[in-house]
């Protein structure tokens, strides 16, 4: 077979603290679909956890060649010494071209540590990828997202990138479903040092902000904890989800994984609608690779209104409401 | 028992100064340099742990020989003593470099408690934290906003938030951890600590580093294209401008 020949492109999918698989799984295999059939070699996904089965049958049949499943229950919560002991040795085994890591807090953690083990290079958060000339080209932002910077590893055997939540068209799937392989490894208990006691279900949610298609976030012109009513319900109307500013976090309005700025979130969505946010560039730098920004605020000098595609000037607690019943009236 | 922290740290240009020049879509920087701010939340926590359970916070930053500022910052909140490793030009490194740097360094030091930032803020790679802990064989916990220490140090359990909710972590030290915001409020030095900071140590070495050569390339930075078409509804009752906006939206394909 092509991949165990040529090394091929090898991605890896990761499943939710109740086993289900997230979203960017799927982003995975439509970020390396392009890249194996450029470099003319095979894709691989691995998916590490803990009784996963199920989910590995379905990202399978999302549209790689080879499904490479290790299921062992110290791998429960993809601890870093744990996740970076079963990379290494499925990348050793398989040799691949590129390997693709999902931006997530677990592969964000891990991947590191893989390319530190292996002595490669790492392009970190990519939100764009290619080949050229048989080598992986990645993009990537950086100083808070206003500028971009295109990345090569000419030196590194494999090329590894972690890709950035939302960035990449979610694969459907192409019929193929190949069999689950299961893979041996070995992990060994001394290095598995950190323990997770307990996992509070939504005591976070940071994810589901950079993933999100739609992101409404809100400022300090909101006023109130109380007042934060009126985000939700235009959130929910647009399926989207709620992020604040550090103001707003600061505050103790919103809890702090939902500060969206410098020394925050950055989000990506395709439609950012800001809410009484006036717009310090410590915001706007997490929020400025959005496709779409949309602003309601009340001063019409406030910098928001100089990125915002669409801009509204006038009282939030009059304009969100209305918005938010036009939006379900739109729907039906 | 004193729990002693060394902390990683980086000067970075302030990035509220950074503009993007229009013609050529390449950024410039400000005058102004200043601590990475995930780092401040490191420093702050070394020097809460030592005011509460005793020891001694060690600052290390890798940098042009200008980087000292940032030791001499942390030493003015509270921290005991800073190491500087110099090199000659830091853009020729990438985070692994940066890491085998740093490594070397701190193979030859005792610690129970490694601190760094999740990220920084210019290259935002969140490689320093994981690629150091591992070149020394540590275990990592990342995106920390809350730390206990118990049986004098030897224990730590943590609090972190991640897209399945808030976890809860045990591990025993050494350990690197990297901060993130939520962890504490950094503070101001005082004046006294300002002045206290002058006659703390600063050890000058220069650092065992290997550029990142062929391993990974970046070019300069260019802003990505934007167009904003800019349309601003002033002026009209809410729900004419709700509908306006909605309308957009539909032509957008938003909804």
């Amino acid at each position: 077979m092509m991949a165990e020949q040529n090394g091929g492109v090898l991605v890896v999918g990761e499943v939710d603290n109740a086993g289900a698989l997230r979203p960017i799984s799927f982003e995975m295999i439509g970020a390396g679909r392009p890249l194996a059939e450029s470099l003319g070699q095979g894709l691989a996904v691995l998916l590490m956890g803990s009784g996963i089965g199920e989910a590995a049958r379905t990202l399978g049949a999302a549209g790689a060649n080879r499904l490479l499943v290790v299921d062992d229950e110290r791998l429960r919560d993809l601890t870093s010494e744990a996740a970076t002991a079963v990379l290494t040795q499925v990348i050793q085994n398989l040799n691949p071209t590129v390997v693709l890591v999902p931006g997530t807090t677990a592969g964000r953690d891990y991947a590191p540590r893989v390319a530190a083990r292996l002595g490669v290079g790492l392009a970190a958060d990519c939100v764009g990828l290619a080949i050229e000339e048989e080598e992986l080209v990645a993009v990537r932002p950086i100083l808070g997202g206003r500028v971009q910077t295109v990345v090569r590893m000419p030196g590194s055997r494999p090329q590894m990138a972690t890709v950035h939540p939302g960035s990449f068209e979610k694969a459907a799937g192409d019929g193929a479903a190949p069999e689950p392989e299961p893979v041996p490894v070995e992990l060994n208990e001394a290095e598995l040092r950190v323990r997770v006691r307990e996992t509070v279900q939504g005591g976070g949610g940071s994810a589901d902000l950079e993933s999100a298609d739609v992101v409404v976030g809100g400022g300090r012109g909101l006023k109130e904890a109380a007042s934060f009513g009126v985000v939700e319900e235009l959130a929910a109307a647009l399926g989207g989800v709620v992020g604040a500013t550090r103001a707003v976090t600061d505050a103790g309005w919103r809890p702090h994984h939902e500060q969206i700025g410098q020394t925050g979130r950055t989000v990506t969505p395709r439609l950012y609608i800001a809410v009484g946010v006036s717009g310090a560039v410590q915001h706007l730098v997490g929020i400025q690779g959005s496709d779409y920004i949309v602003a309601i605020n009340r001063d019409p000098d406030a910098p928001i209104f100089k990125i915002a595609s669409f801009g509204i000037v006038g009282d939030l607690f009059e304009i969100v409401p209305a918005l938010t019943a036009e939006l379900k009236a739109a729907r039906g | 028992m004193a729990l002693n922290s060394v902390v990683l740290v980086k000067q970075v240009p302030d990035m509220n100064a950074v503009k993007i020049d229009r013609a050529s879509g390449k950024p410039v920087m400000g005058g102004q340099n200043v601590v990475s701010s995930y780092d401040a939340y490191a420093i702050e926590e070394a020097i809460k742990l030592k005011e509460a359970h005793g020891g001694e916070v060690t600052v290390i930053s890798l940098g042009a020989p200008g980087a000292k500022d940032v030791i001499t910052r942390a030493l003015a909140m509270g921290a005991d003593k800073g190491v500087l490793l110099t090199v000659p030009d830091p853009n020729t490194l990438d985070t692994l470099s940066v890491a085998q740097a740093l490594a070397n360094q701190l193979q030859a030091m005792t610690f129970d408690l490694l601190l760094a930032g999740q990220g920084s803020d210019d290259y935002e790679d969140n490689h320093v934290g994981p690629q150091v802990a591992e070149l020394l064989g540590l275990p990592l916990v990342s995106n920390v906003n809350s730390v206990e220490v118990a049986d004098g140090g030897r224990h730590l359990t943590l609090q972190r938030d991640t897209e399945d909710g808030r976890q809860i972590l045990e591990v025993d030290t050494p350990v690197l951890l990297t901060a993130i915001s939520g962890l504490n409020e950094p503070r101001y030095p005082s004046l006294k600590g300002i002045m206290a900071a002058k006659k703390k140590p600063i050890e000058q070495v220069a650092a065992a580093v290997e550029p990142a050569g062929d391993r990974i390339t970046w070019s300069d930075p260019v802003a990505p294209e934007r167009t904003v078409t800019g349309t601003v509804v002033q002026g009209v009752p809410a729900a004419d401008a709700a509908k306006q906006l909605v309308g957009w939206l539909k032509e957008q394909k938003l909804i």
